[in-house]
């Protein structure tokens, strides 16, 4: 460690790591382009500038991203020559900037936008026109990058040679006709082509699924977790208007996925915006099963475990450790183990993150003493029993629909999903609310803990899983005493 | 301090009924005056290109609104009356709404949309009759707020010649480099703090 | 018809005299109601026109229509009684407060003998009694129960602080009137309406009229009937920026048009009272031999001015304040009252009544 002054504050700093990470770590601003806290720096976008003086020499302007610092320096990030340097800087990234801003996704949460803010460049000084390319060019299934917009910061060019190893971007041709291009205009592969999306820090590379959905600003953001895989990389939900998940981005976590995940975990949001929820409840009368209040619902689950003391309890992967507690707090009442549905490995498991294991909470639920159990074991043991509950979101859609729909009627079955369930020996389903509209907690593989959040509010007559545990107990006691 | 003296009453004043009399006939007189009141219906009101109306989607000549839903008029409206929905398009502006509703009943004609957006798309009509038989109905959707540019010349020709005030009036000396003043920015530490770091 | 009397067991005589009546007594009463509505027309046309407006114009021509299309809401709206409110109170108070005005319309006398088909019918009032200001003043100071009743039984504070209000104003002012008009009375010799008017058509010239001979009890009974009948810049029992509406806050529909209707047919008769007292009621100056119709006619033109008054002061003046009131009642009038009849009194004692030799 050596001892710096940044800004007249003396600080500790690393020397094997860049000036710029030194500043960032004492909550001193540089604005910055190309440098990126998890790719090797190459200092191409000369944002992060600052005045740097080292013993008696007058202060030179250098940039913080190849600069390492050293005992005694002395760093100004707010000097007048620092200043001016970026924004001249700036001026030549905006040259050939398109400046449509109304049109590009990125706007509101644009580096480009802001250090212009920042820097107080209000106006260009070009006459000649702006050097024209090609604004809707597709890099496979994911990605299209508009060509004028990109400043050629080649973060996205080393995010694919450094995170998943495997070269496929590069800037091509010379000079002002320089392009970010894949190699022989072949489209991208593998899983993690959405993560060059967050890396720009213009508007060049944006998700196709993404693009003109909505304006940065009108989606409310909180913190939560992937529910993709046993990974739990921690995300952040971001919502339209309270109504559809419009993205998931990675939120850095050093211990579980640092900047980055998959893109099978940042559009897996089709289950949390499917609009064929199950509300209140479905109990089966004489011609099928007929909505009915929560209230009905759940006193006729509790009919079922009423004439069935050898009920099986079979929690969702997904259900948090408060509502497999919960469970098994239930099941371990009547004296039985409640099981959770546990498929087995998908064959996406790569690696860099994803584990291929499709059950966020495997660990938590297996702590807690759940039994996790292959689909068809489940299917199995469901037929040869006389009565089930299936608990949380998605669980029939794991335990297999199909196995779940083949049940014979000799099984009386009690669902709480967020779908209703299409089996004949269903009794009863009882909504209940999707990863983004409740909270809890998942145990990922490496037991990190990983929140999830209510980023929206569940759809109406859906009560959180554990409103209808607590009934269901609530109701067992009034019945015992 | 003032110390305001109250005045001296005159006898006439004190006795009140002279008083009275007086402001009597000039109520009286005033009778017969010219009325004031705007007969409303029959005699609309004077619209001039001030006049700020309901916002309107201006068609261009080629049949297209030049709005490319970048929202800018929803976050400026105070009244919370516009929501946008964008798209793909296919025409060289790639973007374009595919919804944009403006809730007549919550706009308050304040023309925050028209200085807002970007690309000369929403402008203030001089239509201020509003009445339906639901609120529903007046949720004006695209096609009911389109309007040609013929419609809303004198409007836009207005808001045109405002901004031109600006556009002609000297440029600012460019702040790059040696030509800035020492100083010229002041840019304190707590603003730069508060923007996230950008990784 | 004489048939159908002899049916009925009546002289033929009997019964013309009969459905005389009937048809006086109905036209007169339709007539007073159509006063109070025409003057809410009168009331909203004036005051637009002093304040520059146009007034209702939408109604039929010039909004004359107006009065009805009121008439109509408020008979289709909706009566709110108030919780906590003395229902039977509640919905007696209206009544109490405009029968008193209508009843008083009674022993006005509207016109001299009416000669209609040849045939002399008698003079244009219900009842030609001699106890007419008597009988006047007694029903007249009845409708303060109205007020009173409707601030007390609205279970409402601001009800019954107007409700009290105009309790104290009307028995205030009731003092000054009664001593004014006395002072009128004595000068006449007769408490009969038609005889006081009478008094002053013999002469058949304008120099006969009351009013020369007593003014200040002609200013008095003005400003005691603007306190009687609640009018500007005595309502004090309405009161808009203090009490919100008074005592009528917590009515609404035909109940609340019905205080109207009292306050407008209140200010008819005040009107209608002081016409006769002081401006030769039905007589028309330098035509003593008029016909009924046309002294009708200057009774009623009379009467639209006194009323029209009302509607002036009320959009000229403000409002006193409630001491102001008080003060003005029990220390300006009653001593000038008392001061006026004193010297009626003496001039009668010592110079005789006038017109006598």
């Amino acid at each position: 460690m050596v001892k710096i002054t940044v800004n007249g504050r003396e600080v500790e700093a690393d020397p094997k790591q860049p000036l710029i990470a030194a500043c960032h770590g004492h909550d001193v601003d540089v604005p910055h382009y190309c440098y990126h806290p998890g790719l090797s720096t190459v200092g191409s976008c000369r944002m992060c500038q600052v005045e740097v003086q080292q013993g008696t020499a007058p202060g030179r302007v250098m940039v913080a991203c190849r600069t390492y610092p050293a005992e005694g320096m002395v760093v100004s990030t707010e000097s007048e020559k620092s200043h001016a340097t970026r924004r001249e800087c700036l001026e030549f990234l905006l040259k050939n900037h398109p400046l449509d801003c109304p049109i590009c996704d990125k706007a509101g949460e644009c580096d480009l936008q802001d250090f212009t803010y920042q820097e107080g460049q209000a106006t260009g000084r070009s006459k000649e026109p702006r050097r024209p390319l090609e604004k809707r060019h597709s890099l496979g299934d994911v990605i299209v990058l508009d060509q004028e917009r990109c400043i050629l910061c080649s973060r996205c060019v080393r995010f694919f040679e450094e995170v998943p190893k495997k070269a496929q971007l590069t800037v091509a041709s010379l000079g002002s006709r320089s392009v970010i291009a894949t190699f022989a205009d072949q489209p991208l592969t593998g899983n993690y082509q959405g993560n060059i999306a967050d890396l720009c820090p213009v508007g060049a590379l944006t998700l196709k699924g993404f693009r003109f959905q909505a304006r940065v600003w009108n989606l409310v953001k909180m913190a939560s977790t992937c529910a993709e895989c046993s990974r739990g990389c921690s995300i952040q939900v971001e919502v339209l208007r309270g109504g559809d998940v419009k993205r998931f981005r990675p939120r850095e976590n050093a211990a579980v996925n640092r900047w980055w995940m998959c893109d099978t975990g940042r559009f897996a949001f089709d289950h949390v915006n499917a609009k064929d929820r199950l509300v209140n409840s479905l109990v089966r009368d004489g011609h099928g099963l007929a909505p009915r209040s929560i209230e009905d619902g759940i006193a006729a689950v509790r009919a079922l475990l009423d004439a069935h003391s050898d009920a099986l309890f079979v929690a969702s992967p997904f259900c948090t450790v408060e509502e497999g507690a919960s469970i098994q707090a239930l099941a371990k009442r009547r004296g039985t183990t409640a099981l959770f549905v546990a498929p087995g490995p998908n064959g996406l498991k790569d690696a860099l993150l994803h584990t291929g294991d499709p059950c966020p909470n495997r660990r938590g639920l297996t702590e807690l003493g759940l039994q996790p159990i292959e689909p068809k074991e489940l299917a199995k043991k469901l037929a040869s029993s006389k009565a089930a509950v299936l608990f949380g979101e998605r669980v029939v859609e794991l335990a297999g629909a199909a196995a779940i729909a083949a049940l014979p009627t000799s099984t009386a079955l009690a669902v709480f999903d967020c779908k209703a369930p299409d089996a004949a020996a269903c009794t009863v389903a009882i909504g209940v609310p999707t990863s983004v509209e409740r909270t809890g907690t998942w145990i990922n593989v490496d037991g990190q803990k990983g929140p999830i959040a209510a980023v929206k509010p569940a759809p109406a007559g859906v009560r959180a899983l554990a409103r209808h545990l607590a009934a269901l107990d609530l109701r067992a006691e009034a019945a015992r005493s | 301090m003032v110390i305001v003296k109250r005045k001296e009453l005159s006898l006439s004043e004190r006795l009140y009924v002279p008083e009275i009399v007086r402001g009597l006939s000039i109520t009286f007189r005033k009778m017969f005056e010219k009325k004031i009141t705007r007969q409303y219906p029959e005699e609309p009101l004077v619209k001039t290109e001030v006049t700020r109306g309901q916002p309107r989607l201006v068609v261009k000549d080629d049949g297209a609104i030049a709005c490319v839903s970048c929202g800018l008029c929803e976050a400026a409206c105070p009244a919370y009356a516009i929501t946008i929905d964008g798209g793909e398009t296919d025409r060289p502006i790639e973007r374009e709404p595919k919804r944009f509703d403006i809730d007549m009943l919550r706009c308050i004609l304040c023309g925050f949309c028209e200085e807002a957006c970007p690309k000369d798309a929403i402008f203030m009509s001089d239509e201020l009759e509003l009445a339906d038989y639901s609120r529903q109905a007046l949720v004006y959707d695209i096609e009911k707020l389109k309007r040609p540019a013929a419609a809303m010349r004198r409007r836009i020709e207005y808001v045109n010649r405002i901004n031109d005030r600006w556009r002609d009036a000297p440029r600012p000396p460019m702040l790059v480099g040696r030509d800035a003043p020492h100083g010229a920015h002041a840019h304190s530490p707590a603003a730069a703090a508060q923007r996230p770091h950008a990784s | 018809m004489n048939d159908f009397a002899a049916k009925v067991g009546l002289t033929g005589e009997q019964l013309e005299h009969l459905l005389a009546i009937l048809v006086r007594n109905t036209v007169i009463l339709i007539g007073i109601i159509s006063v109070a509505a025409v003057m809410t027309l009168v009331e909203r046309k004036v005051s637009a026109w002093m304040q520059f407006r146009h007034g209702p114009n939408r109604v039929g021509p010039w909004g004359l229509l107006q009065p009805l299309a009121d008439g109509v809401k408020f008979i289709f709206k909706e009566v709110v009684v108030p919780n906590g409110a003395n229902k039977a109170l509640y919905v007696l108070a209206p009544a109490l407060a405009a029968v008193p005005a209508m009843m008083t319309i009674a022993v006005i006398p509207f016109a001299n003998d009416v000669v209609l088909f040849g045939k002399n019918w008698g003079p244009l009032v219900v009842a030609d009694i001699d106890i007419g200001i008597l009988y006047l003043l007694a029903i007249g100071s009845m409708s303060v129960y109205g007020v009173i009743l409707a601030g007390w039984a609205s279970n409402s504070k601001y009800s019954l602080l107007g409700g009290l209000r105009a309790s104290a104003q009307m028995i205030s002012y009731e003092l000054s009137m009664i001593l004014a008009i006395l002072a009128v009375v004595a000068m006449a010799g007769s408490i009969n309406l038609r005889e006081i008017v009478e008094s002053q058509a013999h002469g058949g010239s304008i120099a006969d009229w009351n009013f020369w001979k007593q003014p200040l009890a002609c200013f008095l009974l003005l400003v005691a009937s603007f306190a009687e009948t609640n009018r500007h810049p005595f309502d004090f029992a309405e009161c808009e920026p203090e009490l919100v509406a008074g005592f009528n806050t917590e009515y609404s529909a035909m109940k609340w048009a019905i205080f109207f209707i009292g306050e407008y047919s209140a200010m008819a008769v005040m009107s209608s009272l002081s016409v006769i007292l002081f401006f030769g009621g039905w007589s028309i100056p330098f035509l003593p031999d008029a016909p009924w119709y046309l002294g009708f006619a200057a009774f009623l033109a009379k009467t639209s001015v006194y009323l029209f008054l009302f509607v002036w002061v009320r959009w000229t003046l403000p409002r006193f304040r409630f001491d102001q009131l008080m003060r003005i009642g029990w220390k300006v009038m009653l001593p000038l009252a008392l001061v006026n009849l004193l010297a009626t009194g003496a001039w009668l004692t010592f110079f005789g009544p006038p017109g006598a030799p």
